[in-house]
């Protein structure tokens, strides 16, 4: 590839590019990524339509909050048996909101550990008005006008402080 | 805060990257290609079903953590490495290196990062970094897929040199502990072509290598009936474009590395064949760019009937095709 294709205008996730320089040797190049600076939207349109598709299970009891953050994080259920330290037995049970039933504190810290949420999350889920509908505040990562959520860990393992100010 | 005086340079892909710049840091005058070339980091493969990947996969670069492993056997360099159990521990033995001045890799799961953007971030345990310095509970990071420094809290750095799982980092930590004074260059660029010729072209399985290519331009066509939906096979689609391009390879999935490895090696082994073929690689890499494009066009446009993914396969076969006459004559210069 010449220097001069491979150049992407992408200040947003840059990265470096090896490329034929005009004297013919081959060297790196920053440039930027091509599917962020031209495929981002469809990105978030898809993560989107999955989280919500998602909740609605969520809401009507057909999946656990496990399942919920299993999927939207791209993860198999051996994977999350591994990284939560769970018997892959007991993470099958938790998927189910019956088996969910059935799940520790501990256990609930644990998975929190794994999907990065904070532990309050996996009870509840926080919606934001933006445009007129609810939106999950996890996709939308304080991206709206008016209103940010902020939720601090506690030096208590099980309390979270969520915060909810609006926009200055 | 404690700041050593370490040179932040982007790489194409952060193991590499990290090997060259604790190198570099070291005073041994070698580029990124010659890194990636000599540790013999390119390859194929294919994972249609594993336990750890909830969507077949690829890869196109040898197994994590194999490029630091070979580098210390072909250059005679010699790397000091730490694993731990407790995360207490394996924070304390990283503040220690850092209050020494002594710039340390880190392996981490990408997804604790918190300076990288939200869509970047994926659970994957084999990301490389150099920590560089650090104050109260903040660290000075290194990490080649960005242009400046970046800082990080140490929660997240250990939620990243801890998160459990396939590969996991188990708080591993590298540094340079020595570079010897004569370095056989030829040797080790002849060892490391041998081994990437060996890799394409000679292991006996049925998913690696250029077999690895076959079986993928096969096994796409099956991708429709495992996704959730058509939202989900146009995101997996797009994921062709973001491991060949994207996630730190150089561009067509290190292909074209790996052709500006072979035209330093050619000056280094003197041999002008190397030169004539590492242009034919910079060709054969367009080729994969080809690939990538049209994965992320027909992913967006969920263009995705059979038509559209056999013609992808087609793609990938002729890349397959390609490579291995590639790869003979290759291994027949060394």
């Amino acid at each position: 590839m010449k220097e001069k294709e491979g150049f992407v205008d992408c200040p947003d996730q840059q990265m470096i590019l090896y490329v034929e320089k005009d004297d013919g040797k081959y060297g790196p190049i920053q440039t930027g990524s091509y599917l962020t600076a031209n495929y981002l939207d469809d990105f978030f349109l898809k993560k989107k339509n999955l989280e919500s598709a998602l909740r609605d299970q969520l809401i009507r009891g057909s999946i656990s909050v496990v399942k919920y953050f299993m999927v939207l994080e791209d993860l198999t259920l051996s994977e999350l048996a591994a990284r939560a330290a769970i018997r892959k037995s007991r993470v099958k049970k938790h998927l189910d909101p019956s088996g969910f039933a059935e799940v520790t504190a501990a256990e609930l810290s644990r998975y929190a550990g794994v999907f990065n949420v904070p532990l309050a999350n996996l009870l509840q889920v926080v919606l934001i008005k933006n445009k007129e509908q609810f939106e999950s505040a996890m996709i939308l990562e304080n991206r709206t006008d008016h209103l940010e959520v902020i939720q601090d860990q506690t030096e208590n393992p099980y309390v979270v402080l969520t915060k909810i100010s609006e926009r200055t | 805060m404690t700041e050593l005086d370490f040179k932040h340079k982007m790489a194409a892909h952060c193991e590499s990257g990290t090997i060259t710049s604790l190198l570099n840091f070291g005073g041994l005058d070698i580029t990124e290609p010659l890194v990636f070339g000599i540790s013999g980091g390119i390859f194929f493969g294919y994972f249609h079903k594993m336990k750890s990947f909830a969507f077949p996969t690829f890869i196109v670069r040898n197994k994590p953590g194999q490029m630091r492993v070979d580098i210390e056997k072909r250059l005679g360099v010699k790397f000091k490495t730490y694993a731990f159990k407790d995360p207490a521990s394996g924070m304390t033995a990283l503040d220690d290196l850092i209050d020494r001045k002594i710039p340390t890799a880190c392996q981490v799961d990408f997804f604790y990062l918190d300076y990288v953007p939200s869509w970047e971030r994926v659970h994957i345990n084999v990301h490389f970094m150099v920590v560089v310095g650090r104050q109260g509970t903040r660290y000075l990071i290194s990490d080649a897929y960005f242009p400046k420094m970046v800082e990080l809290e140490a929660t997240s750095l250990q939620k990243g040199r801890f998160a459990g799982g396939e590969m996991s980092p188990k708080g591993f930590l590298y540094h340079l502990d020595r570079i010897p004074t004569e370095i056989d260059m030829k040797k080790a660029v002849e060892r490391g072509i041998r081994k990437a010729c060996f890799n394409m072209l000679k292991i006996p399985i049925p998913f690696l290598g250029i077999r690895g290519m076959r079986m993928f331009s096969r096994k796409i066509l099956e991708w429709p009936a495992i996704a959730r939906d058509t939202e989900h096979l146009s995101h997996e689609i797009m994921k062709i474009n973001i491991l060949l391009e994207d996630q730190g390879t150089g561009g067509a999935g290190f292909r074209y590395i790996y052709a500006t490895f072979l035209q330093q090696a050619s000056e280094i082994l003197n041999k002008s064949e190397l030169r004539d073929l590492s242009a034919e690689l910079m060709l054969i890499g367009d080729g994969w760019r080809e690939i990538s494009l049209f994965a992320a066009r027909i992913g967006k446009n969920r263009d995705l009937g059979a038509e559209k993914l056999k013609q992808l396969g087609d793609m990938i076969r002729d890349r397959a095709d390609v490579e291995e006459n590639f790869f003979r004559k290759l291994s027949k210069t060394v």
